[in-house]
């Protein structure tokens, strides 16, 4: 018997060839650029990467940005917890009412989002205007231009991220395992905490993950409603670009985050299959 | 091996399920007996499932009652009704080993761990899967996984399980072996056996009774050769074995294919005499089945053992067909 | 980063914001700055230059119609060339990525003077040729070799009118003060001009501001920090006065005569020590349209030119004859008037162009 020969190379690649080299050009071209400027500008070193244990305002925005994502990351999880479990409850047409308001919202502009925090949450705005009326309250409570204002502002934006896998995970869910553990003598709790937590767990880590990275480029939120007193990495970056010209540590900033996020996603990976995690669910 | 506290009868007063107009439990009583193996055997949409979901907790009742060794469970929520229960396609938990599986129901009861070591290990023996305890679920074979859902929801000695089409997903030759497995595992632990299943021949092997189900209301109940000797209704006959079906005297009876008599035409001997033409007939290795056309009847199915010899009657052959009067049952109207 | 929607919306947002408030170029510096580092949206739909005609890069918006009609159009009856746009926002970084990519596509920038001073010395621009120039068509010490103002804008401050009943704030020291003027107030985000009131506010003559006692301006920058709040764009200074975020706020000086008209004055305008801060137009190295763009600089200088752009922008004049040619009920708005000019102080952009990087940094640091 005679195995018919492979041919070295599959002809689907020759097909998808010109797509390679393009996102080569396109994509990791410009990424070796900014590794390259990190390392020459503003002379060839490693000065820039250096300036990260001399500069004590860079430790402080990496530190602020840090800070301000996982507290992000960790809320919006939670949140898009409990909205994917009320979800995946609800009666399949409400479902769908749920999603598609959840959808809308990916649809609305930040700055419209950012400027409508500041008309509700605000010194004047609608809550505190109405605590004060009310009484409640004598002084306006600071919501905005803070970092309670920034963190508002990203979950708000991030929660609907942070639902969709979670959900995807929970569909994916035997309903008989659930009952099968309350048939065993699990509580409701005992069943939550040993069975569906578990058994979601590739949503929450994608959904985290996917949070978190995006919380990193964060730029308009923290400018508007920090106030000026939240400066995160991305908003630093653009200024380093744009009005100081120190492209050198701006790079070296970018590259910083896009290793920290492969780093972040190796580390991952040997806690499990990261095809799991974002090929969504298996049962 | 005993079940722990009750002691496992059941009874169920009326029970009935509406959903809006459907009614699909229909004013079901049935009382089971403390180590019986009852199945519950019907077509898909008799009420079966249902019937079991509302005895494990995970369906409420529109009407009746449920009574464990004379007290109402109707109240008490799925999780300390202590009845175990093996789902149609297994349920096991896939983020736990074979063990952690069987210890869980020991574990949420904070059980002591030399308590729930011993008895994980007893019930691994049980379902001979000691070698397979560190495995996933998604690592054995259906038989395999099947046996982890049995050892589990034994573990914690319930006085009745509840079996939800358990065998559904295995294939022909492996279904027969575990009904065999199952059957034996049900004389060693004494536990009462509540069994669906839509498989008449799952039911007849395994069970002490069956009740026939039909739109949500008894047919039938009683022991397997019971009903298949004698089925009260035409659809107890044909659902449970194959029938045919005289009408004589203003009456329908139901007579099993094995019980008819075959003989070349004129060789007939019997009080229940018919004639007719072979249509067909097919070799089934055991048995042969003939497809015979009577005059003013519905084509009549007759088995003849093949071992008994006396050759194979040819299609377009006239033949007779004769019973013994004990052999046409006498149908309810 | 944010996708490229996103950039646009902001550039669009800002645009919308430019008309509004009838002039504003800071507000564009900061977004954008949102619209992301290296952001190819932001650079995308350049006008080709070629000779024969010159590309203006400005912030878009009223400013596009208003250089047209107070410049482009004398400009095009003279010589001949056409005016066009590149309405992308001419941000240091831009213009040094477009000269070292080699390809330059715009004749001449709306920017600052001290931008003249920073990408002069790393050669990213051409001289001006004050053969065609009129160096005295400006204010004394705002013709450089790389740059020439062309019209002025000014750091000032607006305050509450009903949060101050009882005697009004009138100078930087008053701002700075919390305990006499309780509330909370709003500097610009990136450092310009709130240096510099933090000095006149902490008692250094506004004609002895430079160089920048960066330590001193600082400190009292944070002797306020837990009362401040920071603003990067025009429109985010003006929303944070009208929605009563503020009692006291830092403003574009014609911005803020704007907000007074809108608001009937509950919330007013402190012309008194206001910064005033160079425009200047200034020239990629290596423009496309080649000298002739010295013209259209030149033109820009004329009196009618230069009282066009302030009836259409609110910007100040440079040109002392257009000062002098101004209204009554327009004089008390531009900065550099008979009336204004003793009270105000002058932005040094060699200082700023030596320096932005440094203080830019500090003053992110000291505030965040």
């Amino acid at each position: 018997m005679i195995a018919p020969a492979r041919p070295a190379l599959n002809p689907g690649w020759i097909l998808v060839l010109p797509f390679l080299l393009l996102v080569g050009a396109l994509f990791i071209g410009p990424i070796f650029n900014v590794l390259w400027i990190s390392v020459t500008d503003p002379e060839p070193g490693l000065g820039n990467y250096t300036a990260l244990f001399t500069s004590g305002s860079l430790v402080k925005i990496l530190w602020t940005t840090l800070r301000v994502c996982v507290i992000c990351t960790v809320i919006s999880v939670i949140l898009g917890y409990c909205i994917a479990y009320a979800m995946v409850h609800a009666a399949e047409a409400k479902r769908n009412k749920m999603l598609s308001l959840l959808l809308v919202s990916f649809w609305i502009s930040v700055l419209v989002r950012t400027f409508s925090w500041l008309m509700l949450l605000g010194r004047n705005g609608v809550v505190n205007n109405g605590l004060e009326a009310l009484g409640i309250i004598s002084a306006p409570i600071g919501f905005m231009r803070n970092e309670l204002g920034v963190l508002i502002g990203m979950v708000h934006y991030m929660v609907p991220y942070a639902v969709l896998p979670i959900l995807a995970s929970m569909q994916s869910i035997d309903g008989r395992v659930v009952q099968a553990s309350r048939s065993l003598g699990a509580t409701g709790a005992q069943t939550f905490w040993r069975v569906y937590l578990p058994l979601t767990r590739a949503g929450v880590v994608a959904a985290a993950l996917l949070v978190f990275i995006i919380n990193l480029g964060f730029y308009v939120i923290p400018a508007v409603l920090g106030g000026g007193k939240v400066l995160m990495v991305a908003e630093y970056i653009s200024v380093q670009v744009l009005v100081t010209l120190q492209w050198g540590t701006a790079a070296m900033l970018a590259a910083l985050i896009l290793f920290g996020v492969l780093a972040l996603l190796f580390l991952m990976s040997r806690f499990m299959k990261l095809g799991t995690v974002f090929g969504g669910a298996k049962a | 091996m005993t079940a722990l506290g009750t002691s496992g009868t059941l009874h169920l007063k009326s029970l009935t399920k509406r959903y809006g107009a459907f009614t699909a439990v229909d004013n079901v009583d049935l009382q089971i007996q403390r180590g019986e193996f009852l199945t519950l055997l019907g077509p898909s949409g008799s009420g079966k499932t249902t019937i079991l979901m509302m005895l494990a907790g995970f369906q409420d009742i529109t009407s009746g009652d449920i009574l464990l060794d004379g007290r109402s469970i109707v109240q008490t929520p799925a999780e300390k009704r202590n009845f175990g229960m093996v789902f149609q396609g297994y349920a096991l938990f896939p983020h736990m080993s074979v063990r952690e599986n069987i210890a869980y129901p020991l574990s949420v009861r904070k059980r002591p761990k030399a308590e729930i070591d011993a008895r994980v290990g007893e019930m691994l023996e049980l379902v001979r899967l000691t070698d397979f305890a560190h495995r996933l679920p998604n690592e054995m074979s259906g038989g395999q996984q099947q046996r982890v859902a049995l050892a589990r929801a034994l573990c914690f000695a319930p006085p009745v399980l509840l079996l939800d089409e358990p065998l559904g997903a295995l294939d022909k030759k492996l279904r027969v072996e575990v009904q065999a497995q199952l059957k034996d595992i049900h004389q060693r632990v004494g536990t009462t056996f509540v069994y669906v299943t839509h498989d008449q021949e799952e039911a007849l092997s395994m069970s002490d009774r069956i009740v026939i189900l039909q739109q949500g209301r008894i047919e039938q109940l009683g022991t397997p050769s019971d009903l298949y000797q004698r089925p009260r209704t035409a659809f107890a006959a044909s659902f449970l074995g194959k029938s045919n079906f005289l009408h004589r005297d203003g009456a329908t009876y139901a007579l099993r294919p094995e019980k008819i008599d075959l003989s070349p035409a004129g060789k007939g001997s019997n009080a229940n005499l018919v004639s007719g033409t072979v249509l067909s007939v097919t070799y089934f290795g055991s048995q042969l089945k003939y497809q015979i056309a009577v005059p003013g009847m519905e084509a009549v199915e007759v088995d003849v053992d093949a071992w008994r010899g006396g050759g194979t009657m040819a299609v377009g052959a006239d033949v007779d067909l004769s019973w013994a009067d004990a052999a046409a049952v006498r149908l309810d109207e | 980063m944010h996708d490229k929607q996103f950039m646009r919306e902001t550039l669009l947002e800002g645009a919308k914001a430019f008309q509004a408030g009838k002039m504003e170029r800071r507000s564009f510096l900061a977004l954008c700055g949102m619209a992301g580092f290296l952001a190819p949206s932001v650079l995308a739909g350049r006008a080709e230059a070629a000779a024969g005609e010159i590309v203006m890069w400005n912030w878009g918006g009223q400013s596009e119609e208003c250089h047209t009609s107070a410049i482009g159009n004398a400009f095009t009856a003279e010589t001949g060339m056409p005016l066009k746009f590149d309405t992308s926002g001419p941000l240091q970084g831009k213009i040094k990525e477009m000269v070292d990519s080699g390809n330059v596509t715009a004749d001449v920038c709306d920017a600052d003077l001290f931008d003249a001073v920073a990408l002069g010395k790393t050669g990213h621009l051409e001289p001006i040729d004050y053969a065609v120039v009129d160096k005295t068509k400006t204010i004394d010490g705002y013709a450089l070799e790389h740059g020439i103002s062309i019209i002025l804008y000014g750091y000032a401050f607006m305050y509450d009118t009903e949060a101050y009943p009882d005697g009004a704030p009138a100078n930087w020291a008053d701002f700075f003060d919390t305990a006499k003027f309780p509330g909370t107030r709003s500097l610009y985000k990136w450092a310009n001009g709130s240096l510099e009131a933090a000095l006149m506010a902490d008692g250094v003559a506004k004609d002895a501001l430079y160089p920048l006692d960066m330590d001193r301006a600082l400190a009292k920058v944070k002797s306020i920090k837990d009362s401040s709040i920071y603003w990067g764009s025009g429109s985010e200074a003006q929303q944070m006065i009208v929605n009563g975020e503020v009692t006291l706020g830092m403003i574009w000086q014609n911005r803020g005569r704007s907000i007074e008209n809108d608001t009937n004055g509950r919330f007013k305008l402190v012309m008194n020590e206001a910064l005033a801060m160079p425009g200047a137009y200034i020239v990629p190295k290596g423009n496309p349209g080649g000298p002739d763009v010295m013209k259209f600089i030149a033109t820009a200088q004329s009196v009618p030119a230069q009282l066009d752009l302030f009836a259409c922008l609110g910007m100040t004049p440079t040109n002392p004859e257009a000062i002098a040619a101004m209204s009554e009920a327009d004089q008390p708005y531009s900065i550099t008037s008979a009336a204004n000019m003793p009270n105000i102080a002058l932005n040094d952009p060699t200082w700023w162009g030596e320096n932005t990087d440094a203080a830019v940094n500090a003053f992110l640091e000291a505030i965040s």
